[in-house]
């Protein structure tokens, strides 16, 4: 992780002297010297810097985040090799067998060995990218499952947080700028639904539309025995399963975000700089997207704060909704105690949520001059 | 007497609260003023100065609105025009405003250059990205900033270049009035000696053709400006040349005022600062009569009752006081 890193630092002697010299040429000016040698000290020294610290951070938290992974499910009450014992041990009356077999599966996994030395195994394996093999569905190695499980929580998840984050902005600006009704009927309604729980929200969901209306299947991702294939019978099988958890994940985040957003309108719209401008002849309608660029930018950091609490809501739209990604996995992996298969799902959403945050971390610094300017600092 | 670029008569602008109070905080303005010449506005804090300048911008939003009066711009009454058409056509090409908190009026995620685009495209839509740059070149070239600044955002620029991209962006379409809001309280003296400077550069320039002057330092003015207006509790109470007013204040709050500061001349050593006794009153409430009585020491009764109207005297000077110009230096002679 920290060799892409240091590769940029060790280029930057070659083509650092190109623009210097070109800028020299073009402008004698004393001015514009010093500016293209700044720049230059802010691409070496600022960026370079801060993003090597981040990466740091970031590692770092990984760690403690595997680490986690690895001690929670093993505190999980329940025996993890009931779920294999059920399926090989069917027919066998001899216990002296059964028991054998069970050591032969504890000693496969590991799991005759003190704890200590299953952590380190489980690292070891985990460097050379092996999740190890899942208990409850013996013989699938772990990573498969997942690798079969994420693109159905990303295509379902990144939409709809988006989605969520975008109208839930969107709203807060208008409520900001209109007041009057709207502030006093769609927020209140934004806020009320947003406080239902996540759970609360999608049970309820599933009931009205899905069972009492009957608009939108009830389980799944797609029709129970279609076999997954590019067609359009499948695809619009899939569209038609996605409404619900969909809806259920943006409506969660959309009163939260319109809140935000709409303070932080308000306070912005009686900034010096919007007088300054509609004293400039400026029209409101600009003056509007100024406000919305400059209110906008804490709501990046809320998006890359509440992200994990976002994730945590949509796992469990999944499993309500017995959607095939990771949540639903994970909920049947806990609740069979196969630790490879928590641990791995927990680390893979760990990665995801560490990911984003620290995507946002830079689209943040590109955003916003301000923060820029710390940065390189 | 030349031309007259600015008239306004009888101003009143209300503030309307959250509870649904009027506040006046402008009431009853009268001036005029002419081409090339500049006027302070002095007063103590909260007796109106910064709204009377946002009143004269013709623009009202709330919670300022608009009472009674006219604003007459070179001829153009602009408080009959619709708000869209003053801000098409009034603001910042008849008048423009350099704001007290010149620190935090650039937008920060928008580069410079980008919101003088902005602001010149309100007025010429037309305008290609090469003239406005050119001009923008030009008018920074003329304030001593590089051309550099404007392609920053405000962010990287230092304080007193903040100041000045300001004056620049206010100044670009060239106005006839030109309102400086205490555009150097945030400054340190040499910085403020520059600003003050600058804009009179560029009315020597011809760029801009008078400028109104907002200050709550008296001495200030007296180096600044031609004339000198003192404003108490949303009224003008004396109005007349930077010499007049300084030297030979009329109006008994004038006096005060002047009495309160430190001249840097010779005997000011020895001098005492009086302050005035008493706070301004409330302007939800304003006093019947006079409205400088309560803390006026040569007030009699009848400057509780009786209502008070501005009095023309020689040398075009103004004073709203009961007592005229002859009772009134009778009554300082005593002292």
């Amino acid at each position: 992780m920290s060799e892409p890193v240091k590769n940029p630092d060790d280029k930057i002697p070659d083509d650092f002297q190109a623009p210097k010299n070109s800028g020299d040429s073009d402008n004698p000016n004393d001015e514009s010297d010093i500016s293209t040698s700044s720049w230059e000290r802010f691409r070496r020294n600022g960026y370079t810097r801060y993003y090597t610290k981040r990466t740091i951070w970031f590692l770092v938290t990984l760690v403690a985040a595997a680490i986690l992974n690895f001690i929670l499910p093993r505190l999980m009450p329940g025996d993890p090799l009931a779920a294999i014992m059920q399926r090989v041990a069917v027919g066998l009356h001899d216990a002296e067998q059964v028991r054998a077999i069970y050591y032969h599966y504890l000693q496969l996994f590991g799991l005759d060995r003190p704890v200590i030395e299953q952590f380190f195994i489980y690292f070891g394996n985990l460097f050379r990218g092996d999740l190890g093999l899942s208990f409850s569905r013996f013989p699938r190695p772990v990573s498969d499952i997942i690798s079969n499980a994420v693109p159905w929580t990303i295509g379902l998840q990144l939409p709809a947080i988006l989605t969520g984050w975008i109208i839930g902005n969107f709203l807060g600006a208008i409520a900001a700028y209109r007041r009057r009704i709207f502030d006093k009927i769609v927020m209140p309604a934004s806020l009320f639904v947003s406080g239902i729980p996540a759970f609360g929200l999608a049970v309820i969901l599933l009931a009205v539309f899905a069972l009492n209306l009957g608009w939108f299947p009830v389980t799944g991702g797609y029709e129970i025995g279609l076999i997954p294939h590019f067609s359009w019978r499948f695809i619009s099988s899939i569209i038609e399963h996605y409404h619900l958890p969909f809806w259920s994940i943006v409506l969660i985040s959309i009163g939260g975000q319109a809140l935000g957003m709409r303070s932080m309108s308000i306070y912005e719209l009686n900034a010096d700089y919007v007088r300054y401008s509609r004293f400039m002849g400026i029209k409101d309608s600009k003056i509007v997207r100024y406000v919305f660029r400059n209110a906008m930018l804490p709501q990046v950091t809320g998006l890359a704060l509440s992200l994990g609490t976002m994730m945590g809501g949509a796992i469990v739209a999944e499993i309500i909704f017995s959607y095939p990604g990771l949540g639903t996995a994970l909920l049947q992996a806990v609740r069979e105690g196969d630790y490879p298969l928590v641990s791995g799902i927990t680390l893979v959403i760990t990665v995801m949520v560490l990911a984003s945050v620290f995507l946002l971390e830079i689209i943040y610094g590109l955003i916003d001059p301000r923060v820029k300017t710390t940065q390189y600092e | 007497m030349s031309k007259v670029i600015l008239e306004v008569n009888n101003l009143m602008t209300k503030y309307i609260t959250r509870y649904k109070e009027n506040v006046y905080a402008v009431n009853d303005v009268s001036f005029k003023l002419e081409e090339g010449r500049s006027v302070g506005i002095a007063g103590e804090s909260g007796c109106g100065k910064s709204t009377l300048a946002l009143s004269l911008m013709g623009y009202y939003f709330p919670p300022l609105h608009y009472t009674s009066g006219e604003i007459i711009i070179d001829g153009r009454k602009i408080t009959d025009m619709k708000p869209d058409d003053v801000r098409k056509q009034v603001l910042g090409t008849e008048i423009a405003y350099i704001p007290q908190a010149a620190m935090n009026a650039l937008n920060p995620t928008r580069k410079v250059i980008k919101f003088i685009e902005d602001v010149i495209r309100v007025h010429d839509p037309k305008a290609t990205k090469k003239d406005i740059y050119d001009l923008a070149q030009q008018r920074f070239e003329l304030l001593n900033l590089p051309k550099e600044a404007l392609h920053k955002y405000s962010v990287e620029l230092s304080g007193g270049m903040k100041q000045r991209t300001v004056i620049a962006v206010s100044t670009i379409l060239s106005p006839k009035v030109l309102i400086a809001d205490e555009p150097s309280s945030a400054l340190d003296v040499t910085s403020q000696k520059m600003v003050i400077k600058m804009i009179n550069d560029l009315m020597d320039l011809g760029i801009i053709k008078s400028m109104i002057f907002i200050t709550h330092e008296l001495p200030l003015l007296y180096n600044v400006t031609d004339d000198i207006m003192v404003m108490y509790a949303a009224q003008l109470v004396e109005t007349g040349t930077a010499d007049q007013m300084i030297f030979d204040p009329l109006h008994p709050y004038s006096k005060g005022l002047m009495g309160s500061i430190l001249v840097p001349e010779d005997g000011t050593r020895e001098a005492k600062i009086t302050a005035i006794p008493g706070t301004p009153p409330n302007l939800k409430k304003p006093p019947e009569g006079c409205r400088f009585a309560e803390r006026c020491k040569y007030a009699s009764p009848q400057c509780k009752v009786l209502n008070v109207e501005v009095s023309h005297l020689d040398n075009n000077r103004k004073c709203r006081c009961l007592l005229s110009e002859k009772e009134l230096r009778e009554v300082y002679k005593d002292e």
